[in-house]
This record gives structure tokens, C-alpha cells and sequence, in this order.
């Protein structure tokens, strides 16, 4: 995976405030079926998920584009060329995130394009839960000697680390 | 002011499903009442005060019961997120009016409509799914009986979208218990004045809504700025974080603190074992996560698990009025049995304030002897017992035994046992919340004039907390006003809130922005409402709005026989001093504060009837020609 914006599942209050400002941004519209990012929320349980592109490398939703219309761009983010879109919906179903969305009005696919890099889901996101990722590096030197027990934790704290946009690279 | 082009901030149409019939008709918004009224609270009140005539029984085909959304709703502002439910309180008998954030309101305005209107009754039991500007009436035989979560989980799965927004009515609303909620989506209920009542009674158990609409404001840029100086002005309020972490709950210590919990039924304004159940140990040992109303920059509300084994549970919340009332109202210092009390009254459909009202009320009557344990159906009713407090939630809410006696609400049972109407602690019938007006004395003032009776949330003068003179002096010409023991200036600060609340409830922002942050003046407002709607409208004339529609809802409440010697307080509060902690001497001098109060409402202060002058200044001409007719113009 490319650059994305990555979740912090602990930290999402499910205000749903990235999705009112991507459908703004994008479709100078407040709302949430215009959105390039979605929140999957369950008020049982308290469950906030934002679904968004994870820019993969190998994308099946460019893979299965029958015209050409989508494509990774220069930068790796995921584009699409609406003149080529047929609006045919194989991209919707073939993203294993759930993250191409459709657009209520006129069926082209809604994909995350990262505003160019200023992602505003992650900006206006009021509790820190979005970051784009890869932020920063870190790196952790001279750790082969110190056990199975602490490889094992750097292994899961390290997921918890790339939720926050940090990756670990052991020297 | 400037024309509307078109409906910058609102859809711009009215569903109209009528149950008897099932006619459903889509009218368009009309541009006149939001001129004067904006949307949500103002425009429900205005509709109650014209379609449901003076004398008619809450509980028939002929109440109304409508749902407004406000014009700030699913945009991205911060806070915008408000749902107001109106109609005839069951409960009361004057106005019905509650207030609730979420995810509905919004999904209501991208389904297609501002505002929703109930009217008749349905023979059978029904739901109603409102979609993309259409409405289905489902049959709802099946969901008849189900409590919140049930119900909640039934439509979700029928409608097979994990985005519809629904709020149902418990069972406590079916069987007619007066005081039953509105509930969204399990967890936030629009639960004063018996809302959930009137909708029970017209056989509608719940309404899903979904769409895929929007919304757009007319100034975008001019949006844009006002969004981010409002961000800044909350991410560095000092009020923010102790909010995300504890929400409403933090009160719970501070109220401890100044004397003014409501402990056993107001006997106990400081009590030792506070911190036990405070929002702070809820931090500490319960919550796990925070959860925020749709396009809330504060995510005040707390996902929490009891850990107990056998007894562990994940569910949302609670606030303060809850966690109040479930503990130290009713002399219970174990904060799991809460936790778990005040889920029950959630799913059963009630509204906890009146619950813990009835409750406490007929603690203290046994605890003295008043009441027999026969005369209570058997039940040990001491302070605390929450085995028999889970018992008691089930029986009022299926009207058995002692349950009936209380279902009607502290004054119908003081009625019906002919005993205790001297601590039945309401105004208008409407219990009162977990503060003592001893020590608060805006807010004593303010639940004695409320429209909908003793609430907070009509006024809310949060600032009597900040006890600084300066600030009373600068806002209203007198230090007193914002001094929480101060008598001297507490008309106008009540009068000026109740404004601002009404204003905001009808924009469908949270009071948390307006009163408590003091983040969202008239100033603002004005220019937010210029941003959205694209009217320009002076600072005087937003002021006048909110004005207006206090002013409509006292006429309202006039209209259905309130006068100024309804605007009371019960008498504990005039007349036993506080015994203990921080407000210790203490009464509250109401007479004095409500003289003031009418004279700065423009008010008669013998009768409390709005005046001519004040009701035509507002413009509200039809009313004074009501009032003409029905007799009730003072001299």
C-alpha cells in the first residue's frame, strides 16, 4: 500500500465529520452519500469503522476498470478519468476495503484522491483518529539481543503504531 | 433582509403523514416562518400553537406531534446536530417540547424534509421509514411490545442498512406511562414532557430514516471561516477536555462541591460518598472510548463497560441527569447498579429525571413513615435498595402494582395516595432535575418560568457558575447576575438565556456551544445564519427570534390556563434553608426574581400574560387577537 489515510479505530468518535467535509470539498456539498470516506457505525455495541482507500499498490479496483478509466497516477494515489467511466460498478465490488463508493446522482465511483495530499478528512478529523500515512519513520537500532519476549511486543505495539501514521524499521 | 433565492440551509419541504387517514402529503417550507422562527423548536412551536386547539387531550387522535430540524443541520458546523420533538405534553398538559443530538436529525434532512409532521391515530401498530423524499408506512404488529434495543435492532435489520437513523418508543410508552421518551438509535432519547407518549398513542412505534440528499449554504466561503474560528474557540476552550473526557458527568463532583446535589430527594445537597459515582470514576474505571453527535467537534459522550463478572456489560453514556438521579437522588452509592439502572429505564423508554424523581419521592415518603409498605405493594422501599428500584422500573413501566401508582408522575400519584403533593418536586407536573435551586438561583428561577416546566435546558444560565461579578456587571448591569447565591439581576440573565436557547434549539445547534462555552452569541448567530440561509439579518433581529419564540410559547402555555402562580417552586426550596455544604442558609427568593423576570420579559407581572405592546413588537399580531378573544388580555 501507497500513502493512505490510516484509522485509529480507539480514537474515532464517529462524528462524521471527515465525511461532511470530503463530500464539501469535493462536491461543494454537506453530505454523507458524496463522501470519499464513511463511517460504518453500530450505537449497540459503540462502534465507529471510517472505510476509506487504502491506495493499494496492486489495485483490483484498477485491475477490474474495464475502460481505463481508473489508474494509479504518477504519485500512486488512485484517479479516475470520468470521460472513460461507463459507470459499470465493477470497481465498487471488487475493492476488498468497501472503499469506492458511488455517487447517488450519477453513478460515477467515488474514490479518496488524499486532496493532493492535504488529505481534509485527516485536517478536520477532531480527535486525532485519521492520519496519513506513512507520517514518519522510526527506527528502533541494535534490538536483536534482547528476546523473543520483546520481539513479540514490538510486533503488536508496532501495529498500534502504524494506526497512528509511524512505522517501525528495525536496524 | 435579503430574498431567498432558493432554500440555502433547508430542503426546503414539510412531510405531512396523517395516521388515521394515511394520507401523506409534501408541502413545501413556507418562507415567511422561517423568516420568523428559523426551523426546529421555533417552527414546531408556531405549528403546535396553530393546528392543536386550546382544551385538546394530549392523547387523542388530535394532538400533533411534530419534528423540526434547523437550518445549521447537515452542514458540517460544529455541534449542528439537533432534533426538536413537539406536541402537546400528556404529562402536563402545556406545552411538549424535548430536545436531542445524534444522527437522526441530519439523516431526516438528507432523506428530504425540515421538518415532519404526526398527526391522527393508526388502528394498527405501525412504523414509518422515511426515504429520499418518499414515506412508507410499515406495519409494525411485531415490533408492538419490543423494548428500545429490540426494536432499534428489528428496523435496522428490516431496513438492511447500517445507516438509517431510527427512534422508537419502549414499552413504557405503550402502556401510556406519562413520562416515556423518544429513542434514537438505543441511546439518546428525546425523553421530557412524555413525547414518546403521544407518540405511542397514535400507534406509531418507530420512524427510520435514510438518504442520500444535502445540503447547501449559501456563502460558502464566509461558512468555511466561521467553521474554523469556531474550532479554534473550542479545541482551546478550558472547558474542552474536562468535556471529552467526562461530558456531562463531571457536574456531578462540582454540584458536590457548591452544595446543590439533589441527595435523597434534596435532603442531601453534599454527600461523602460523591467521588464513588462521580463522572471522574467513570473516567477512571469505566469508559473506553468517547463518541460525538453527527458533526461534533466535542465527543463528550463515553462508551463504557461495567467489569463485573456475571454483570459486565458495554453500553453508551450516561450524563449527568442520569447518573445523578440513579445514585445519590435516590441514596444508592453503588455506581455498576446504576450504570445498569439507568439502562433499564433507557430500554423500558423512560425518561430518567421523572423516573428518579417518582422514585425518590416515594423513598422519602416511606423512609418517614408516610407511606406503609402496604401501601407500596409490599416493596422495601429504603433509600438505596436497587433490587427493589429494578423491580419498581419494570412495574412502572407495565403499570403493576405500586409501578401504576407512579406512572402517572409525582403530582397523579400524590393525588392518587392523597399524600406527599408538599415534596412532589415539579413545576407544571413536570419533575424537577438533579439541581437544587437553593444554590443555584438563575436556575431556580428558570425551571419556575420554563415552558415545558422544571428544566434546565429552557434557559440554562451556566455562566451563575463562573460567581463573577464582573461578567454580571458587563452583560447585564448587575454583579449579582452572574453571582449563583446573587438574587439582583437573575430576570434578565434568565431572560436573555432563555432567548439564546430557543434560538439555538430552533438553528439545531447544541446549548454546549451557546450557554455552557459561551462560544455561539447573538453575533455569531447572526452571522451564521447569513452564511447558511443567505438572509442578513441584524444581531436585533436574531435576539428578536429567539424572543419571539419564548414569547409564542408562553402564550401557548397561557392559552392552556399558565399563569403567573404556576410560576413556582416547590415549597421546600422557598422555605428550608440548606443544612449543609457549600450553600449552606440558603432559599431561593423567588417572588423577587420573578418580578424582575416579568418586567424584563415585558410581561404583566400580576397575571404573567405577555403584553399587547411586547407581543406586537414582535410581531405576533393573530396571537393578540387570540387572547383577545379568549378573555386573557390584562387590562
Amino acid at each position: 500500500m501507497g500513502l493512505h489515510v490510516v484509522v485509529d479505530l480507539s480514537k474515532c468518535s464517529g462524528c462524521r465529520y471527515c465525511e461532511v467535509w470530503c463530500s464539501f470539498t469535493h462536491e461543494k456539498v454537506f453530505s454523507t452519500s458524496f463522501s470519499r470516506i464513511r463511517v460504518i457505525k453500530d450505537d449497540v455495541i459503540g462502534m465507529d469503522f471510517p472505510i476509506v482507500c487504502q491506495q493499494c499498490v496492486q489495485a483490483v479496483c484498477v485491475s477490474v476498470c474495464p475502460t481505463g478509466a481508473l489508474y494509479v497516477g504518477s504519485d500512486g494515489v488512485v484517479r479516475l478519468e470520468r470521460m472513460k467511466c461507463v459507470r459499470c460498478g465493477k470497481c465498487l465490488d471488487a475493492c476488498p476495503y468497501g472503499a469506492v463508493f458511488k455517487d447517488p446522482v450519477n453513478g460515477f465511483p467515488l474514490i479518496c484522491d488524499l486532496c493532493g495530499g492535504r488529505a481534509v478528512c485527516v485536517m478536520k478529523c477532531p480527535t486525532n483518529a485519521l492520519s496519513l500515512y506513512p507520517l514518519t519513520e522510526v527506527e528502533v537500532v541494535g534490538v536483536e539481543g534482547l528476546g523473543r519476549r520483546y520481539e513479540l511486543a514490538l510486533t503488536e505495539f508496532g501495529k498500534l503504531l502504524e494506526r497512528w501514521g509511524v512505522r517501525v524499521r528495525v536496524k | 433582509m435579503s430574498g431567498l433565492s432558493r432554500f440555502y440551509g433547508y430542503v426546503g419541504r414539510v412531510l405531512r403523514v396523517n395516521l388515521t387517514t394515511r394520507e401523506v402529503r409534501v408541502v413545501e417550507l413556507e418562507e415567511g416562518l422561517v423568516r420568523a422562527y428559523l426551523g426546529g423548536r421555533g417552527l414546531n412551536v408556531v405549528r403546535l400553537y396553530y393546528e392543536v386547539s386550546p382544551g385538546v387531550n394530549p392523547l387523542s387522535p388530535e394532538n400533533k406531534l411534530f419534528f423540526g430540524v434547523g437550518p445549521v443541520v447537515g452542514t458540517g458546523f460544529p455541534l449542528g446536530a439537533r432534533l426538536n420533538v413537539t406536541a402537546k405534553s400528556p404529562q402536563t398538559g402545556i406545552l411538549g417540547d424535548s430536545n436531542v443530538g445524534g444522527h437522526f436529525a441530519p439523516e431526516l434532512k438528507y432523506a428530504g424534509f425540515d421538518q415532519v409532521v404526526i398527526e391522527g391515530r393508526s388502528s394498527r401498530p405501525v412504523y414509518l421509514y422515511i426515504h429520499d423524499g418518499a414515506v412508507e408506512v410499515r406495519d409494525a404488529d411485531g415490533l408492538w411490545g419490543m423494548r428500545v434495543r429490540e426494536a432499534y435492532e428489528a428496523i435496522r435489520r428490516e431496513v438492511g442498512d447500517p445507516g438509517v437513523q431510527i427512534a422508537v418508543v419502549g414499552p413504557a410508552a405503550e402502556n401510556l406511562v406519562r413520562f416515556s421518551g423518544i429513542f434514537f438509535n438505543r441511546s439518546r432519547p428525546a425523553a421530557r414532557t412524555g413525547l414518546g407518549t403521544v407518540m405511542a398513542s397514535k400507534g406509531l412505534k418507530a420512524i427510520a430514516v435514510r438518504g442520500d440528499g444535502y445540503v447547501e449554504v449559501a456563502k460558502p466561503e464566509l461558512f468555511e471561516k466561521l467553521v474554523e474560528e469556531v474550532e479554534f474557540e473550542v479545541y482551546s476552550h478550558e472547558q474542552y477536555w474536562p468535556r471529552r473526557v467526562m461530558g456531562t458527568t463531571r457536574i456531578l463532583m462540582a454540584a458536590n462541591k457548591i452544595g446543590v446535589l439533589p441527595g435523597k430527594h434534596f435532603t442531601e445537597p453534599e454527600v461523602p460518598y460523591a467521588f464513588e459515582v462521580s463522572g471522574e470514576m467513570l473516567a477512571l474505571r469505566y469508559n473506553v472510548k468517547n463518541r460525538a453527535c453527527f458533526s461534533c467537534v466535542v465527543p463528550c459522550s463515553r462508551v463504557f463497560v461495567v467489569k463485573r463478572f456475571s454483570e459486565c456489560f458495554i453500553s453508551e453514556g450516561p450524563e449527568y441527569e442520569a447518573l445523578a438521579g440513579m445514585t445519590v437522588r435516590i441514596g444508592n452509592k453503588d455506581l455498576d447498579k446504576a450504570l445498569k439502572a439507568i439502562e433499564l429505564v433507557n430500554d423500558l423508554g423512560m425518561d430518567v429525571i421523572s423516573v428518579s424523581e417518582v422514585l425518590s419521592w416515594a423513598m422519602e415518603l416511606y423512609s418517614r413513615g408516610v407511606l406503609s409498605r402496604e401501601e407500596v405493594g409490599g416493596l422495601s422501599l429504603d433509600w438505596g435498595d436497587m433490587e427493589v428500584v429494578m423491580e419498581l422500573l419494570m412495574d412502572i413501566a407495565y403499570r403493576r402494582g405500586f409501578g401504576d401508582v407512579l406512572a402517572d408522575g409525582v403530582v397523579a400519584a400524590a393525588e392518587k395516595l392523597g399524600k406527599g403533593l408538599e415534596i412532589a418536586f415539579h413545576v407544571k407536573r413536570l419533575e424537577m432535575i438533579q439541581a437544587d435551586p437553593r444554590g443555584l438561583k438563575g436556575y431556580g428561577l428558570g425551571f419556575a418560568v420554563s415552558s415545558r416546566g422544571a428544566d434546565h435546558l429552557r434557559s440554562e444560565p451556566f455562566i451563575e457558575l463562573s460567581d463573577d461579578p464582573e461578567v454580571g456587571l458587563m452583560m447585564f448591569g448587575e454583579p449579582e447576575a452572574t453571582l449563583r447565591l446573587g438574587v439582583r439581576g437573575k430576570g434578565r440573565l434568565v431572560a436573555y438565556y432563555e432567548n439564546l436557547c430557543a434560538l439555538v434549539d430552533s438553528l439545531g445547534v447544541c446549548k454546549n456551544l451557546a450557554e455552557n462555552m459561551d462560544i455561539l452569541n447573538y453575533q455569531k448567530v447572526a452571522k451564521l445564519v447569513e452564511a447558511v440561509t443567505g438572509m442578513t439579518l441584524s444581531v436585533a433581529e436574531v435576539e428578536a427570534i429567539g424572543e419571539r419564540i419564548v414569547n409564542l410559547e408562553r402564550v401557548y402555555d397561557v392559552r392552556e390556563g399558565v399563569r403567573r402562580e404556576h410560576d413556582v417552586l416547590p415549597e421546600r426550596f422557598l422555605r428550608e434553608p440548606l443544612k449543609v455544604g457549600a450553600s449552606t442558609g440558603h432559599v431561593i427568593e423567588l417572588d423577587l426574581m420573578l418580578d424582575e423576570y416579568y418586567r424584563v420579559r415585558g410581561w404583566d407581572v400580576r397575571s404573567g400574560i405577555p403584553t399587547v405592546r411586547k407581543l406586537e413588537e414582535l410581531g405576533l399580531r393573530d396571537v393578540v387577537e387570540d387572547l383577545r378573544r379568549m378573555g386573557l388580555l390584562p387590562g
